[in-house]
């Protein structure tokens, strides 16, 4: 059995009846290896579907989170289950619980480093004084508002009134978090979280792979959540300066939000100034201001290294990118593909009416873009498998395609492998119009195919 | 630069589906004779039938000594197979015989065999027994009912084998079940087309709509066909919750729904003795 991962959040949906026997054949080594390198920062097994469960059962699972954490720091536990089923848990594992339960995968979302839904009102209750604490803690650190309710009686009585709470958290117990330097992505930024000590270490901890390429995806503004950072060495501020002078290079700009310098030397601060760092106290003070926004380029895209010509190597592997996505657009829309043109030159697109687009990066053996311009309508329907329903909500729809994207993406690393050429792919990045795609598109070149499914134009544009 | 969307087949389609329905064949002869002897309580003359099929006879003599079915000695003769089933057994093994006419020589999607799947029925029938037992129903319709349901695994193999990778990555995403893509996508489901076998094997209406509502999303109005629907869906689960068949990647073939059975867990727990 494999995870699906979702913003970032990784979840086992076993079904039934879960004993040793079950647990044991659910979870082959293989698939704990999987998990192992799943590009997620947290990984949950729902029990949801789980009508019996028995320590045994949950050992399997428990053995797993050990593996996972070994290899990646970071958040693992059950979620998505009643009381009854918590209280179980907790007795299986009395005194001895190192793992995270959470009452749902919604109340999960919110301690995940890449939730990217902030400030909201959370009203919380927790038998253990230091379950609240550590909680409140972790809601206040991701921008959210926890309001601790002391005694059941209090909680009782408050998650009553209504619409006074977003969401309301019991039943939940917080075992060790993820300490990895997880991303996330928030309108056109892109958030790293870092804690506690920063040394030599933040080398190995953070993916530079993953960065170069969301520069080179068209990325421009990248900030630190350092909220939790305690201090940092001299190793860790040249691996900052060395950052910076890369991002340069790109026109990007790097943020420090919530640093404090009391247990580092304040000339560390001045030398990140000078290296282009710039110092902000609050998330909100950047995130909440669009001026400020756009003057550290969030929105902008002056691509001074990414005018990269599509190569030849790229071109090659071209009828792969073009079959990854037709099987993934028709598997989703269940209509046919025809293929109308298929030329190189800068990005063209004709109306720029009601259409939406995605893009993914790739990097590895070969390195690109792969953008896809949809017509809402195509966009709607391409997502109503997952959905399950039309709906006209665009952030819905953005959401959805960027699940979407996911999947050509997965493709066209399975066929690119097919033919011995290995590539990543980053996180999709999703634009609500034409004009937001254009600021980081327009001046590249590279292949375009215009599609038509049911005589519907869709675009496909292949870039480096 | 070369590509080719035509080699791309889509997921699944109506067309399809319709042309697996066209390709279902029609009961043979001497099951329709069986059965309809077996209606009539005619076991000997039954017996006389089916000694003529001998696919029949062989799948009959495998599944009754099977370990599930607990027999001491090897029983051999068709006669004496349904002589110690009875009627209603004696129905319900020809049906799961007739099901496995239309399973595939090699199983693609699920990690199955012919003898895992043969497992599968007998496990179900024989629990299936015991659940009617329990809740004091003694008809023949409602017993044999138990063997359409595995149909819907032939169904899901037949639509989505060729598939299976776009279907894994679809699902690396998102966790959809079968029963939930095809309906999505083609607005039937792998039950509707469980009922649409029954119809044209002539099976009692009764047994399609037990095996529709142990789908778990459409519960019948009928309040015993419904309760019926229940216990099947759990009993599935059940079943799909052994090793052999969770690395047969069944467990998850369709949406397991907690809440549907929830009202009957306990009972069935006791009855199954799951402590």
């Amino acid at each position: 059995m494999r995870a699906s991962v979702k913003d970032g959040v990784g979840v086992f949906t076993p079904q039934g009846f879960l004993d040793g026997n079950s647990a044991a054949a659910l979870l082959s080594i293989e698939d704990i290896q999987a998990t192992t390198k799943l590009n997620a920062d947290m990984v949950l097994v729902s029990l949801k579907k789980v009508v019996f469960f028995n320590r045994n059962g949950l050992d399997t699972f428990v053995k797993m989170f050990a593996k996972v954490r070994e290899s990646k720091n970071v958040t693992v536990g059950f979620c998505d289950y009643d009381l009854k089923k918590y209280k179980a848990i907790l007795n299986f594992y009395r005194g001895d619980v190192n793992f995270s339960l959470f009452a749902s995968q919604d109340i999960a979302h919110l301690f995940a480093p890449s939730f990217n839904n902030k400030n909201l009102n959370v009203l919380l209750y927790s038998e253990d004084k230091s379950q609240r604490s550590a909680m409140a803690i972790e809601l206040h650190d991701g921008g959210h508002n926890p309001i601790i309710t002391q005694t059941e009686e209090e909680f009782i009585a408050k998650q009553n009134a209504e619409n006074a709470y977003d969401v309301i958290i019991e039943n939940t117990y917080l075992g060790q978090m993820g300490q990895n330097v997880s991303a996330r992505v928030t309108g056109n930024a892109i958030i790293y979280t870092v804690t506690s000590f920063l040394d030599a270490e933040i080398g190995n901890m953070f993916n530079i792979a993953y960065h170069n390429n969301s520069l080179n995806v068209g990325f421009r503004l990248f900030i630190f959540d350092a909220y939790k950072v305690v201090s940092m060495n001299v190793h860790a501020l040249n691996f900052f300066s060395r950052l910076a002078s890369s991002a340069a290079e790109y026109n990007a700009t790097i943020c420090f939000v919530g640093m404090t310098f009391e247990k580092t030397p304040i000339t560390f601060k001045e030398n990140m100034e000078d290296s282009g760092i710039m110092f902000f106290d609050q998330m909100e003070n950047i995130l909440g201001d669009k001026e400020i926004l756009n003057e550290l380029g969030a929105s902008s895209a002056a691509a001074v290294q990414n005018k990269r010509a599509i190569n030849k190597v790229t071109v090659t592997e071209l009828p792969s990118f073009i079959d990854a996505t037709v099987a993934t657009i028709e598997m989703m829309t269940n209509s046919r593909a025809v293929k109308e043109t298929a030329q190189i030159h800068a990005i063209k697109i004709e109306d720029h009416q009601d259409k939406i687009a995605s893009s993914i990066g790739f990097y590895g053996d070969i390195d690109g873009m792969v953008i896809l311009i949809f017509p809402k309508d195509i966009a709607k329907k391409a997502c109503q498998l997952l959905i399950g329903e039309e709906t006209d909500d665009l952030d819905l729809i953005l959401d959805t395609l960027a699940e979407l994207v996911n999947i050509v993406g997965g493709k066209v690393k399975t066929l690119l492998s097919n033919h011995k050429v290995n590539v990543n792919i980053t996180l999709p990045r999703t634009y609500p119009d034409i004009d937001s795609l254009l600021e980081i598109a327009q001046d590249r070149k590279g292949v375009q195919v215009d599609l038509s499914f049911d005589n519907d134009k869709f675009l496909f544009f292949l870039t480096r | 630069m070369k590509f080719n969307t035509k080699k791309w087949l889509l997921l699944i389609t109506n067309e399809k589906i319709n042309t697996f329905i066209d390709k279902i064949p029609p009961a043979p002869q001497a099951l329709r004779a069986t059965i309809s002897l077996l209606n009539s309580g005619e076991l000997v003359k039954a017996s006389q039938i089916a000694q003529t099929d001998l696919a029949l006879k062989s799948y009959l003599k495998n599944i009754v000594n099977k370990p599930v079915y607990g027999f001491k000695t090897e029983v051999s003769e068709v006669s004496q197979i349904f002589g110690i089933l009875g009627v209603s057994s004696s129905q319900q093994t020809v049906y799961n015989y007739m099901m496995t006419l239309l399973s595939p020589k090699k199983w693609e999607l699920f990690h199955l065999r012919e003898s895992t799947f043969n497992e599968l029925q007998a496990k179900l029938s024989r629990k299936w027994k015991q659940i009617l037992q329990h809740l004091n129903i003694d008809d023949m319709d409602i017993e044999s009912a138990i063997t359409l349901l595995p149909a819907s695994i032939i169904v899901a193999e037949a639509l989505f084998a060729e598939k299976k990778d776009d279907v894994a990555l679809l699902r690396s995403v998102n966790d959809l079940d079968f029963n939930t893509i095809l309906s999505r996508l083609c607005g039937v489901d792998l039950f509707d087309i469980c009922e649409k076998i029954s119809i044209k094997w002539e099976m009692p209406k009764k047994i399609a709509h037990i095996v529709q509502a142990s789908s778990g999303c459409k519960p019948s109005e009928d309040e015993e066909l419904n309760t019926l629907g229940k216990w099947m869906h759990l009993l599935l689960f059940y079943e799909l919750s052994q090793p052999v068949f969770i690395e047969a990647s069944l467990n998850d073939f369709i949406e397991f729904q907690l809440d549907y059975v929830a009202d009957i867990y306990e009972d069935f727990a006791k009855l199954m003795e799951i402590s």
